[in-house]
């Protein structure tokens, strides 16, 4: 078979189930004790990441009861907010009682237009890229592993939305992490309340 | 929507690769730097298990940037497809060099490649390029927990999603979804392997170890 036509058979939903299932089950089984406990770090670093998914799951959700989305930019919306939630729910059940609250959020602003929308989910996704790169160091492997299976599509939902409006994909080399203080300014800027 | 600010984002893209360009070599050079002036493996102390996941990356980086740059020389992409032939070979040889200036004399020689034309047809060359990519992505996935320093694991997880966004640049240009599951698999050195064996692409395997006889020859 050739490399390309073995490469799009392989998009399956099986790989997804695989993926986010082995990834995942790992470190849920070690639970919350472990986490509340000795992994200070892995706790700081996964709610950091629960802080970002919960924008990218609000700006989406935020665009998509607006209705104003249209063509291309709603099914990039729609899609991605899919993935979003399952990275939520992941983040959620692997932090159990040691997760923090849903931040206050207001994305009027950053949805008052498609315009506005492209822009803030370009940015949101591009942050999430460095939030994860960020976090990365530091951490046990098996959140490590976790969360390497979710930077590389934040990335692909980076370069989806910049090729949707004409930016380039991939403006950079490599992908520059971000420190903690970084990431919230970020988030803050978009219209997360922390 | 697609045009909204072209001119500007253009303008911002020739920046950011001149940018990206240095600024992917410091990271990488940076890591070299902060671990050993000679900016080598072994002068950096990079243990080997380090040095043989890096050689691997690098591998894949010739492999890469042979393919955009072969596709660049021969000149029969068109529009979007050519640009980003463009951007994307320049960002993989940025790769290359940085892995090889952080692996000094225990770089892996360059392979010699054969793409069978793929380069020369717009249709098989994004095909093949969104197959590279996210290959890549797996690859280095599932290299990244082996990685025992810090600094070095820093910058290949910088790469890392530079690779992804790669691939769903490819995907978009191939009408293809970029982003069809929530979450990335790793994928295992010795599947990688296979994938890359069956194209043939690879026509003369590098020395997985330096050269000893020959005199090199630097500057």
């Amino acid at each position: 078979m050739p490399l390309h036509q073995r490469a799009i058979d392989r998009t399956s939903r099986a790989d997804l189930l695989r993926g986010a299932g082995v990834a995942f089950a790992g470190i849920t089984a070690l639970g919350v004790a472990r986490l509340a406990g000795a992994a200070d770090r892995d706790q700081d670093a996964l709610n950091l990441l629960l802080m970002v998914e919960y924008a990218e799951v609000g700006l989406y959700s935020t665009a998509l009861e607006g209705n104003r989305l249209t063509g291309e930019l709603r099914s990039y919306a729609r899609t991605v907010l899919g993935h979003e939630r399952d990275h939520l729910a992941a983040l959620k059940q692997t932090l159990g009682a040691a997760a923090d609250p849903e931040p206050r959020q207001d994305f009027a602003k950053a949805t008052r237009s498609t315009e506005a929308f492209a822009d803030a989910a370009g940015r949101l996704e591009d942050l999430a890229v460095s939030a994860y790169n960020g976090q990365a160091t530091g951490v046990s492997k098996k959140v490590f592993v976790a969360a390497a299976t979710i930077v590389s599509v934040e990335a692909r939902h980076a370069a989806w939305i910049r090729s949707i409006v004409g930016r380039r994909p991939a403006p950079d080399a490599t992908d520059t992490p971000l420190k903690r203080d970084e990431v919230l300014d970020g988030l803050r800027d978009l219209g997360v309340q922390l | 929507m697609t045009t909204l600010d072209r001119d500007g984002a253009l303008a911002e893209a020739e920046a950011g690769l001149s940018r990206g360009r240095f600024l992917g070599l410091g990271a990488l050079a940076g890591a070299g730097l902060l671990l050993g002036r000679a900016g080598s493996a072994r002068a950096a102390g990079i243990g080997a298990g380090d040095r043989a996941v890096l050689n691997y990356a690098l591998s894949l980086e010739y492999l890469q940037a042979a393919f955009y740059t072969e596709a660049e020389r021969a000149n029969a992409l068109k529009g979007r497809a050519a640009e980003a032939a463009q951007v994307v070979g320049a960002v993989e040889r940025a790769h290359v060099k940085a892995f090889r200036a952080l692996l000094g004399a225990k770089a892996i020689k360059k392979p010699r490649f054969d793409f069978q034309g793929v380069t020369e047809d717009q249709k098989k060359f994004l095909k093949t390029a969104v197959a590279f990519e996210d290959l890549a992505v797996e690859a280095y996935k599932g290299q990244a927990v082996k990685i025992r320093s810090d600094a070095v694991l820093a910058s290949a997880l910088g790469i890392h999603t530079v690779e992804a966004r790669h691939a769903a640049w490819m995907r978009y240009l191939n009408g293809i979804q970029p982003a069809v599951r929530a979450f990335d698999s790793p994928r295992p050195r010795s599947e990688i392997d296979v994938v890359v064996r069956k194209t043939g692409f690879v026509v003369a395997a590098p020395r997985m170890t330096a050269r000893k006889r020959r005199p090199k020859y630097t500057g």
